[in-house]
């Protein structure tokens, strides 16, 4: 469970993030979209505590696991290396970290260095340790950027494993249809305020965009455009 | 979980080619220090222990803090660059202190390799005699990598940028092998003769690279090699200079260490 209570944050004098509550439950997964400079990627850090809020409380059941836009650690770490100090920090044996990495494809890149791993092969192995052991809140922001086709697939794969094992997902993306594919629910930021959050089918009623569920390829990037420019232009337009 | 995260720091370091340089530059240094130090007098020789020590002290008072303070002032910046191991169950603490272990340990083994390289020749070829002293004076080089390993990552932790952090390292490197003696003849020439040797005793204490010439001097005991403020710090403290000198070595490890994790703490990656 992830719970935000009014989190805002502020640099110098430009409020990026204006107070917000917002609650992910165990096996829920819930998408964080807006333009860039919205707020996702703070508010993604304050709940891993790499940044300190300026105000308002944070809750997470669990361990968490989070997957930054950068690497996140020196691009020379060997696999084997992260492997044994995350296997460390989760309480879990060397050998499981080895066999998440098998279970993703990754096993025999155990010596390798990450600067030396295909984009795609690096995302399964941050996001396949990352996920080691009980994870009870999964943050990831923009996992599948910069990635092929596979490699978005390898992603996707990933988050359902992890709601699956009961993990609180929450995850930033500009994929809007990795959002339409993953998401329970999505909050629309813009401008460091949360102006929609809801189904796909809740928000494309509040867009006034015509919407199925039998829909392979729903039209959320419509749905997105109108909800964002009504915001920028009309206010905030809040769906249940 | 501190133990992991300094195995994890040490297979960093390990794989980067600043050790092995260090290495060899110090090996190199110091069995040419070894070799050339009695080819003036027409014949190519090896020095004894004792000879070579007093020479290589000053190498390493010059060399040893530069290349400690630059590689600290890198780690130090770093810190902000590890947002995957800084969301795990890691505390910030654990963070500074593992790479700050990790790089000692690696510059200490660099330094061991470099000058007992040299070391293992003088036994060979000149005989053992002093050479507690010359294992003494590799001690000394370890605590000072120590010191300014530490002020490196506080300036590092600070600053940040790590361009910023490395210009600023090679600022302080100046004031503290340069900067601090002109201050000291300063006041050699300023203060009456017993308020000078107070000063100049506390002067000591205030740059880690001096408090390592002193206890590198004080291997030979001598106040002739010693200096002024050598000493001073005889008459001021008597026989328990050296003592004070590592405490005042391992104060300048700890504060600039804690200063980096109150930075640190408080900051956001």
């Amino acid at each position: 469970m992830i719970e935000l209570r009014q989190i805002w944050k502020r640099y110098g004098e430009r409020t990026v993030l204006e107070p917000m509550d917002l609650t992910v439950r165990p096996g829920e997964a819930v998408a964080l979209v807006g333009p860039n400079g919205a707020g996702k990627s703070t508010a993604l850090r304050i709940l891993a505590g790499i940044v300190h809020p300026s105000g308002g409380a944070v809750t997470v059941d669990g361990s968490v696991a989070y997957l930054a836009q950068r690497l996140g650690v020196p691009p020379t770490t060997v696999v084997a290396d992260l492997a044994r100090l995350v296997a460390a920090a989760r309480g879990v044996t060397t050998d499981d970290a080895r066999a998440a990495l098998d279970a993703a494809g990754t096993g025999d890149r155990m010596h390798t260095a990450l600067r030396d791993l295909s984009g795609g092969q690096r995302q399964r192995v941050m996001l396949a340790l990352a996920t080691l052991g009980r994870v009870g809140a999964l943050l990831l922001d923009e996992p599948s950027i910069s990635l092929d086709v596979d490699g978005a697939e390898d992603v996707r794969s990933g988050v359902v494993a992890a709601r699956r094992r009961g993990a609180a997902v929450l995850f930033a993306s500009h994929h809007l249809h990795d959002v339409a594919m993953l998401a329970d629910r999505i909050v629309l930021l813009v401008e460091g305020r949360i102006v929609a959050q809801g189904s796909l089918a809740e928000l494309a009623a509040s867009a006034g965009v015509a919407f199925s569920t039998a829909l392979v390829d729903p039209p959320i990037e419509r749905i997105y455009r109108v909800l964002v420019n009504r915001s920028r232009g009309l206010g905030p337009a809040r769906v249940a | 979980m501190t133990t992991a995260v300094l195995r994890f720091e040490l297979a960093a370091a390990r794989r980067g080619r600043t050790a092995v340089l260090f290495a060899a530059g110090f090996a190199l240094a110091s069995i040419a220090i070894a070799v050339v130090g009695l080819s003036a007098g027409g014949a190519v020789a090896v020095q004894g222990f004792a000879r070579t020590s007093v020479s290589l002290l000053q190498l390493i008072l010059w060399v040893v803090p530069l290349l400690a303070l630059l590689t600290g002032a890198a780690a130090g910046s770093e810190c902000y660059d590890v947002e995957y191991i800084a969301a795990l169950p890691v505390s910030r603490p654990a963070l500074v202190f593992s790479r700050w272990m990790a790089w000692l340990i690696t510059l200490g083994a660099a330094l061991f390799v470099g000058l007992g390289s040299a070391g293992v020749l003088i036994g060979l070829l000149a005989g053992t005699a002093d050479a507690p002293r010359y294992v003494a004076l590799l001690a000394i080089a370890v605590l000072l990598v120590g010191s300014c390993l530490a002020i490196g990552i506080a300036i590092g932790v600070q600053v940040r940028d790590r361009g910023r952090a490395l210009a600023l390292a090679i600022v302080i490197w100046g004031l503290l092998v340069v900067g601090v003696d002109l201050l000291a003849i300063g006041l050699l020439a300023l203060l009456p003769a017993g308020q000078a040797t107070w000063w100049l005793s506390l002067l000591l204490m205030a740059n880690p690279v001096d408090t390592a010439r002193a206890l590198g001097l004080g291997l030979f005991t001598g106040d002739v090699l010693a200096g002024p403020t050598g000493a001073a710090l005889r008459a001021v403290m008597g026989g328990w200079g050296a003592w004070f000198l590592v405490c005042a070595l391992a104060a300048w490890t700890a504060l600039p260490l804690a200063a980096a994790v109150r930075t640190l703490r408080r900051r956001d990656l």
